[in-house]
């Protein structure tokens, strides 16, 4: 069935549909926002991304282009959610020292989900739409509410800085 | 870190069914429709009055008027906010809505006329009322029978 079919029959109020969504989607969801928030705190965000979808469902005038359209509400509960730690980080930051999580990374069994949270917010975010949900490069720039081409140099850049990234902890084993 | 999340699907089900029960969502239009059509009966049998109210009266009217708003202003909180509607809720919501306009206007125009002051504002008012429920009807029919008309192209059969 395609997604378009399921959120017509869910936009209808078929309760069965709705499962049906919530199992298809619940775990890309949430390997989206492990990839860009980590483990810990992916359940948490995983349902308020539900709740938001749920609520705006009714009011998707597209069904077919669902799926930019839960990423772009994933999106913002991750914004806000790092927003919120942002600014509790600042005032933290000021009485304590920041510990990286190297000890969690080395033991992850998937090594490049764990490399992912060494870089920055943007271009993490385009490679965990595009590689690990395989979202076009259209559909990624409709979430990220950016051009094509500015999608185009953040995987560039992602795909430089991930590299980086690797080699140098292969160099360091 | 995990590679599976600590919440199943089946759980993440169980954590929205309270808002996907039919019950819930119809709650909030049950309460902004009620709340509405109180403060609206309350208001004109008070405005309709044909002498001056003493004062416990009048506070009376007025404590009932705000308990009605406060039910109206939560309905329309747990409508806009809080609960979804699909289509089927809509067209249950606005034919609610509509039978709650008419009834209104009928207490409306009948106090009017009995009381023989405030028949002129009563009738638009009434009109209004249930025209503009006539249309949310007719919009949650239309609406509906545009998801059902496409739900047959996809699945290129007929469905009830």
């Amino acid at each position: 069935m395609t997604d378009e079919l399921l959120v017509l029959r869910c936009q209808l109020g078929e309760p069965e549909a709705l499962t049906e969504l919530v199992r298809d989607w619940h775990i890309p969801v949430w390997n989206y926002v492990r990839g860009m928030l980590g483990a810990d705190r992916a359940d948490d965000v995983t349902q308020e991304i539900w709740l938001a979808v749920i609520r705006g469902l009714p009011r998707l005038r597209t069904p077919g282009r669902f799926a930019p359209w839960l990423f772009t509400i994933a999106r913002r509960a991750v914004t806000d959610r790092l927003r919120q730690e942002y600014s509790v980080t600042e005032v933290c930051a000021q009485e304590e020292p920041v510990t990286e999580d190297a000890a969690g990374a080395l033991v992850d069994r998937a090594g490049l989900v764990a490399a992912l949270s060494g870089l920055p917010v943007r271009e993490r975010e385009v490679l965990v739409l595009f590689y690990l949900e395989d979202l076009t490069l259209e559909d990624c720039a409709e979430i990220c509410a950016v051009p094509v081409g500015t999608v185009k140099s953040r995987l560039n850049r992602a795909r430089r800085m991930l590299r980086d990234h690797l080699t140098e902890e292969g160099s360091k084993r | 870190m995990n590679d599976e999340p600590n919440l199943s699907a089946e759980e993440m089900i169980e954590r929205l069914a309270p808002m996907l029960s039919p019950r819930q969502r119809l709650r909030g239009i049950v309460a902004l429709v009620s709340g509405s059509a109180g403060t609206i009966c309350l208001a004109s049998l008070w405005v309709t009055e044909p002498t001056a109210l003493p004062g416990h009266t009048r506070f009376a009217f007025a404590a009932f008027i705000l308990l009605c708003l406060a039910w109206a202003g939560y309905g329309g909180w747990v409508v806009a906010r809080q609960t979804p509607l699909f289509a089927l809720d809509r067209v249950i919501a606005a034919w609610i809505t509509l039978t709650a306009s008419i009834t209104t206007s009928a207490i409306i125009i009948a106090v009017a006329a009995d009381r023989g002051s405030g028949l002129i504002p009563a009738l638009p008012a009434g009109a209004v009322l249930i025209a503009a429920s006539a249309a949310l009807v007719l919009r949650a029919h239309i609406r509906r029978a545009m998801l059902l008309r496409r739900k047959r192209e996809l699945t290129g059969r007929d469905t009830p």
